[in-house]
């Protein structure tokens, strides 16, 4: 019994600036120290806004007035609206092609910049650029490229020969204005694609390119066989955060089209706005916003599985 | 030197901070009182200009403190969502159209001081009424409307000898020539405001609807909504370019001001900046009452009207400002007048401003003969039709009939939407 107390005694007596010194020094302590100003921040600008989001959804909240709980039905009756079914298909097809392109083009620029080209770092830091800009002021660039009276896209088309006067209109007809703002959508992440791949490729060793030159490989059976499997958990990491950013693009969509031609740019973000916010039903709008939730988890859960398998 | 104990140090402060604390209001407050204000950017700026003249002058003659923010139009929705499930933020916001109906259960009732004011100017016009007076309680005071007008070249309109469209079908015969000489009509059928501020007076002309005075029977599939339509397609077809498919709200007014457009229908803004700016065709640019049809003359505004949240906790001196304002005479001809007839004032007796005299070019700004109405007349301006509103079922209407649905089809599509929205 001695024994067992005599740390306790030892212990009290001890200043209080060695107490602290040696209570930081416990991990169990110093950890959650540490992690709680992220932890704090977290829960007050998701978990909370989140938890919001999932009350309002099942819920028939309308600004300023009292709310009930209504379960599942604004989920369910969101499939009675034409709006709704059109913006659904059209977050999929914004999406895949917008990923598909930005993979593509994404890899093509990352391999480009890894060559030895002058004023590399300039070139490098110029590819930043539609990144870096502000969506809502590049858009409005694009807006004016895209202007269905004074489009200098169409007016470069009409000079070069390749389209016939007026040309399209870009933001009036459906497939084209859908094309539109892809266009812009990949214009955007190409370089957060680029750069991000370009790091992967700076990382893959040399030596493994010597030793498949050595047994005779190309450039194309390289890229096949060394470039493209070391770049797979890159790819993974930046697809999956593209297909989120993607699936919940705004700005692009709200600006260049506002949703139209009859609904057919439409995507979750802007919609939910137009129900929840511009007519005041959050209960619906919430809804809207929340309704891949489920979808995008199983993405990223599968994603993440994949890219821990690679990783061990 | 006296000393003072700890112990009675303590008991004197506290005493002092609960002396502070008991009647709840900040001691500066209690000075002097502050009410703020969450107004839009005005499109037309000298406005705001001198409205923050006219509030030094208002906390120099009454001693209440007014702080005056500005929001761009597009963001008042969130940012008013925001104000009211937080309960917190300005005392007095300026609403557009519909808003009173969407935050009815926030606004303070200041039917007293609509009372007031409609005596001394007569009664509010048909669509602030419409738009702020919400079941039997004014939500809102009307204070101001942007009207919709008819903008014209005048140079083309006489070069060509064209009658001066009194009718929706006499804007189709000026519509066809205008396009032959290369100047077509400029009405957009787009996902936006300014599409439905036509389609609707003309659906109305025509003697068609959306939902009816109940606010619950859909009223969109009738014999005049097909006539409408027919009519929209026979002029997409003869009178305009398909660009009009695409644009937005600024559209119509750029295509008249850089001399392509040489019909469009829209609020006085065109020529105001082509004025302003000193443009070749501010001296081309006229203006004639919007045209009619079968079912009368009808045309769409935008009231604007302020509001006192029901959370404030200064609502007499916002309500003094608002008597401020709008109640003296000779400040609210100040206010108007310095908008240079883009905003006029909500009064019958005040319908021939002195403003409009400014300008020749103004005289149709009267608006003799035309019924204004807001978005979904005649139903009430219930959540459900403003979002039939704010879903672009009317214009997405028109869209599909012009680029190739059936009229009847379109229609019935319309009246599948409104439908849903009625029963939701």
């Amino acid at each position: 019994m001695a024994i067992s107390t005599f740390p306790v005694t030892a212990h009290a007596r001890l200043p209080w600036r060695a107490r602290v010194r040696e209570m930081l020094d416990r991990e169990r302590i110093l950890g959650p120290l540490f992690t709680s100003p992220a932890m704090i921040l977290i829960v007050l600008l998701v978990a909370y806004p989140f938890c919001m989001a999932l009350y309002f959804s099942l819920s028939n909240a309308f600004i300023g007035r009292p709310s009930h709980f209504v379960g599942l039905r604004n989920f369910i009756n969101l499939w009675d609206s034409d709006a709704f079914q059109q913006t659904f298909q059209n977050a999929f097809v914004f999406t895949g092609f917008a990923i598909a392109f930005k993979i593509v083009l994404g890899i093509s620029l990352a391999l480009l910049l890894n060559q030895q080209l002058w004023f590399k770092r300039m070139i490098r830091g110029m590819v930043l650029l539609p990144w870096v800009i502000p969506t809502a002021l590049s858009v409005l660039g694009w807006q004016w490229m895209f202007n269905s009276s004074y489009s200098v896209v169409n007016w470069t088309g009409i000079a070069l020969g390749i389209m016939d006067p007026p040309g399209p209109n870009w933001l009036g007809q459906k497939y084209y204005a859908m094309t539109a703002v892809v266009a812009v959508n990949v214009w955007r992440g190409l370089p957060f694609f680029a750069i991000t791949i370009l790091a992967g490729l700076v990382s893959i060793p040399k030596e493994l390119y010597e030793a498949a030159e050595a047994d005779g490989a190309g450039p194309w059976a390289r890229f096949w066989y060394v470039t493209l499997p070391l770049l797979k958990g890159v790819l993974a990491i930046v697809v999956l955060f593209s297909t989120i950013f993607t699936f919940s693009d705004f700005n692009i969509v709200y600006q260049l089209t506002h949703g139209g031609p009859i609904n057919s740019t439409h995507l979750f973000a802007t919609l939910s706005r137009q129900i929840g916010l511009e007519s005041g039903r959050l209960g619906e709008g919430a809804a809207i916003s929340l309704y891949l939730f489920p979808v995008l988890m199983f993405v990223v859960y599968a994603q993440l599985k994949y890219v821990r398998k690679q990783a061990y | 030197m006296s000393t003072m104990s700890r112990r009675r140090f303590v008991a004197t402060s506290t005493a002092g901070l609960a002396g502070i604390l008991a009647p709840r209001i900040p001691p500066a407050v209690g000075q002097q009182r502050e009410i703020s204000y969450l107004c839009w950017n005005n499109f037309a700026p000298l406005m705001d200009k001198k409205l923050a003249e006219i509030g030094t002058r208002f906390t120099k003659d009454t001693g209440i403190k007014l702080k005056i923010d500005h929001i761009a139009h597009a963001q008042q929705p969130a940012k008013y969502a925001a104000e009211v499930q937080t309960q917190s933020g300005h005392d007095l916001v300026e609403m557009r159209m519909h808003f009173p109906w969407l935050y009815e259960p926030q606004l303070v009732d200041v039917s007293d001081l609509v009372a007031q004011l409609e005596k001394q100017y007569g009664a509010a016009i048909s669509s602030a009424k419409e738009t702020a007076h919400v079941r039997g309680v004014w939500r809102a005071v009307p204070q101001y409307h942007g009207m919709f007008v008819a903008t014209y070249r005048e140079d083309l309109f006489k070069k060509a000898s064209l009658k001066i469209p009194d009718t929706w079908e006499d804007l189709y015969v000026a519509g066809k020539e205008l396009k032959k000489m290369g100047h077509p009509v400029g009405i957009p059928i787009s996902q936006n405001y300014d599409t439905i501020s036509t389609a609707g007076p003309i659906l109305w002309s025509f003697g068609g609807l959306e939902v009816d005075k109940d606010g619950k029977t859909v009223r969109i599939n009738s014999p005049a909504t097909e006539q409408m339509l027919e009519w929209y397609k026979k002029m997409f077809k003869d009178a305009m370019d398909p660009e009009v498919l695409s644009w937005t709200d600024a559209s119509n007014n750029e295509s008249i001001q850089q001399g392509k457009s040489g019909w469009i229908h829209n609020p006085v803004s065109a020529y105001l900046i082509a004025k302003q700016k000193k443009l070749p065709t501010a001296d081309l640019i006229n203006h004639h009452r919007t045209p009619g049809g079968p079912a009368g003359r009808h045309d769409t505004d935008v009231p604007r009207h302020i509001g006192i949240w029901k959370f404030s906790k200064n609502v007499e001196p916002a309500k003094e400002f608002i008597k401020y304002i709008l109640g003296k005479r000779e400040v609210y001809d100040e206010y108007i007048m310095s908008a240079d007839a883009f905003n006029l004032p909500t009064y019958d007796k005040l319908k021939e401003h002195p403003v409009l005299k400014t300008d020749p070019k103004y005289a149709a700004l009267s608006g003799e003969g035309v019924q204004y109405h807001a978005y979904g007349w005649p139903a009430p301006p219930s959540d459900k039709v403003q979002l039939i509103t704010n879903s672009f079922i009317l214009p997405n209407m028109v869209a599909k009939a012009v680029t190739g649905t059936p009229t009847k089809e379109s229609v019935a599509w319309a009246e599948r939407e409104m439908k849903k929205i009625l029963a939701g």
